[in-house]
């Protein structure tokens, strides 16, 4: 359960995402305009902030900037109906975390805020991931699955650690082109897809347990379902 | 009560708007008082040069005779300045010397002037002589010791013709400049109303709507033409572009109805669905055709923002090398799942200054038609080399290519080749690329790749079922 403030001055949008973050488990503070997301945010307490870039009063990247200067540390996302490369960059240099545009699919909505209410857990940086009997060492680059050597390639790596890190969430595929690939576009052929059962073939080869699940219409979810 | 001009009867254009606020009335004008300024110059040094000449000459010419007399008198009295008077008009046969002796009393004693003037001194008189005209004289008076005047002078008749002679002629240069001047100005005036005229009726027919109306060009290669020639050239621009901006418009309108249908269908089958199963699974169709719609306006939005070059600001060093790397790593798989091989040749240490998302789009694009486009179980090649002080990136597939006439309209938005429709696509990749490599000064080629020298290294595409494309993308500059 995370505590989110959803600063959206879109009546409908608003109350669209914060059914669907309620159903999703998490308590949701609504701010219609920026002065008053101002105000909600700096009485602290959130998880996470999910900012719409256009707002009322103050605008979204105003908002933050002025949080991050009153020392409010809560991961940011951007919400914006504006998809364009130099406003994504514009959104992270003002202090946020990450960058939806509008429109999004709800799982994706729901995806990165959870992976953003996570991070703190990541600061204690581990050198070895684990997920059942797979074992991954970040020193010694070695992965192996009950006790067996997988050989990856470096791209493979880089995926499997991005879905390790992130072990019982689900991952988007947007997620994925960005943090692995960095691709911040949607390639028209599916190249994720591809990605993913080739290293999904490597890990599971000769395991009857899959480590790598599909979630239908959201992404993927590395889980021990044993 | 106003004069109406008479119907039928259009004064030309410099009358129309008053001849006095034509820049060719205002050039006439100040060129007609330079001429003016520079004739009176001329004719005061052509007076200087001759009848102050000849007045300094005479001048002269008294004071040395009226020195002699002075001798005379010093020697002889006054009886040697009569002699010497009588002896010089004497000698005077031209009749153009005057001289006179006076007594105190100012009776005259000798000489051919009438009486004494009343002032000593330099001074002008006019003398009437025996045939009744009347000369003008330059005269010079002396009071000789014991109370006598002596006057000297010389007749200044020529001198005052040529004087007369030289006021007249400046006086006819003086009104034939500004004849000339006013004819030539009016002249000049008119051609450049003329001009301007035409000028004005074709800009007015253009703001009026007619878009296809261009300035005239006289052939004279002058300011104007030019002027005339930078305006059409925009103007053709300007056409190009709102042409353009309709065949957008047009395009998008027909493209969006495809996908638009198909949503209205889905939606039909979700109210007319029999059970919630099926009701459910329609809505997710439904959904799947809204979010085509929605990439499609992302994808057009993206373009028109590329175009209008605003993500210059994001420009920064981009290391092409390992762009060029990560297209191929992530669309190996790609390839493979078509049967296809994707080979690359990447030379190491190519950096360039730009867009890296755009840059990496751009390529991902061309890299995914060759693999959509090229031959099932053929090649795909994607090399990126050193060209002269740029870089080249070359990707090539052995599919059947694109038509040498098709080449330039596969870069339109929504233009999709007959044999491609089957495959599934927006018809935009190409526009972007397009968008891209304008914004970033690159230039995209397509040919043949059975033709032309096949660079790099990587399996030479084999024979396919046409002579498969290869795409050339030329960066004008590497950095360091």
């Amino acid at each position: 359960m995370l505590r989110i403030l959803l600063v959206e001055d879109d009546a409908a949008t608003a109350a669209y995402v914060k059914r669907g973050l309620a159903e999703a488990g998490h308590v949701v503070d609504h701010a219609a305009d920026g002065q008053e997301g101002l105000f909600l945010a700096t009485g602290g307490g959130h998880d996470v902030l999910v900012v719409d870039r256009m707002l009322p009063k103050l605008d979204g990247l105003s908002l933050v900037r002025a949080l991050r200067a009153a020392g409010v540390m809560a991961p940011a996302l951007f919400l914006t109906a504006r998809a364009g490369v130099g406003d994504r960059v514009e959104g992270l240099d003002a202090g946020g975390d990450d960058y939806l545009a509008k429109p999004f699919a709800f799982a994706e909505l729901v995806a990165r805020i959870n992976a953003l209410g996570r991070r703190p857990a990541f600061q204690a940086e581990p050198t070895v991931l684990r997920l059942a009997n797979l074992e991954m060492d970040l020193v010694r680059r070695t992965v192996t699955r009950a006790g067996q050597r997988i050989a990856l390639q470096p791209r493979e790596w880089r995926l499997l650690e991005f879905l390790l890190r992130r072990k019982g969430d689900v991952v988007t595929r947007t997620m994925l082109l960005e943090g692995v690939w960095d691709f911040h576009f949607d390639p028209q052929t599916s190249v994720v897809e591809t990605h993913v059962s080739r290293l999904r073939a490597k890990l599971d080869k000769g395991f009857d347990r899959p480590l790598i699940h599909t979630v239908r219409g959201a992404g993927y979810v590395v889980r021990d379902d044993g | 009560m106003t004069a109406e001009p008479r119907p039928g009867f259009v004064r030309p254009g410099f009358l129309r708007h008053g001849l006095f606020r034509t820049t060719a009335f205002r050039l006439t004008a100040l060129h007609l008082a330079l001429t003016l300024a520079g004739t009176a110059l001329l004719a005061a040094i052509a007076w200087w040069a001759t009848v102050g000449f000849a007045t300094r000459q005479a001048s002269e010419e008294i004071d040395r005779g009226m020195r002699v007399l002075g001798q005379s008198a010093a020697l002889s009295g006054l009886r040697g300045v009569a002699l010497s008077i009588e002896a010089r008009l004497a000698a005077d046969r031209a009749g153009v010397e005057y001289y006179l002796l006076a007594a105190p009393d100012g009776q005259r004693l000798v000489g051919n002037l009438a009486s004494a003037p009343p002032e000593l001194g330099w001074q002008r008189l006019d003398v009437s002589r025996a045939g009744g005209d009347v000369v003008p004289v330059l005269a010079l008076g002396a009071r000789l010791a014991g109370g006598a005047t002596v006057f000297v002078g010389r007749d200044l008749s020529s001198v005052q013709a040529l004087e007369q002679r030289l006021l007249a002629a400046a006086g006819w240069v003086g009104l034939g400049a500004v004849v000339i001047g006013l004819a030539g100005g009016l002249l000049i005036g008119r051609g450049i109303a003329r001009r301007t005229a035409a000028m004005d009726a074709a800009l007015a027919a253009v703001g009026a709507g007619d878009l296809g109306r261009r300035l005239p060009i006289a052939g004279r290669d002058d300011e104007f033409d030019r002027l005339s020639f930078r305006i059409n050239a925009m103007l053709d621009r300007l056409g190009a572009v709102m042409a353009a901006l309709r065949s957008v418009t047009d395009d998008i309108a027909h493209d969006l109805r495809t996908p638009l249908t198909r949503l209205r269908q889905r939606l039909d089958e979700v109210s007319r669905a029999a059970t919630a199963a099926a009701a459910k699974e329609a809505a997710a169709a439904a959904e799947a055709e809204c979010d085509a719609i929605l990439d499609l306006f992302a994808a057009l939005l993206r373009i028109a923002q590329v175009e209008a070059g605003a993500q210059r600001s994001a420009f920064a060093r981009v290391d092409l090398s390992a762009v060029v790397e990560s297209v191929a790593e992530v669309y190996a798989p790609a390839a493979e799942e078509r049967g296809q091989v994707l080979s690359a040749g990447i030379a190491a240490g190519l950096a360039a200054v730009g867009d890296r998302a755009l840059i990496t789009q751009m390529l991902a694009n061309l890299v995914e038609n060759a693999i959509r486009h090229g031959r099932d179980g053929g090649h795909v090649r994607l090399l990126l080399s050193p060209l002269g002080e740029g870089a080249e990136v070359i990707i090539e597939d052995d599919g059947p290519g694109i038509p040498a006439e098709e080449r330039e309209r596969v870069f339109r938005r929504f233009h999709r080749l007959d044999a491609a429709r089957a495959t599934p696509g927006s018809g935009l990749g190409l526009a972007l690329v397009r968008a891209v490599a304008a914004l970033h000064g690159m230039t995209v080629t397509l040919e043949d790749a059975g033709t032309g020298p096949g660079p790099g290294p990587g399996p030479v595409p084999g024979p396919g079922p046409g002579p498969g494309l290869r795409v050339r993308v030329e960066l004008p500059r590497v950095v360091d």
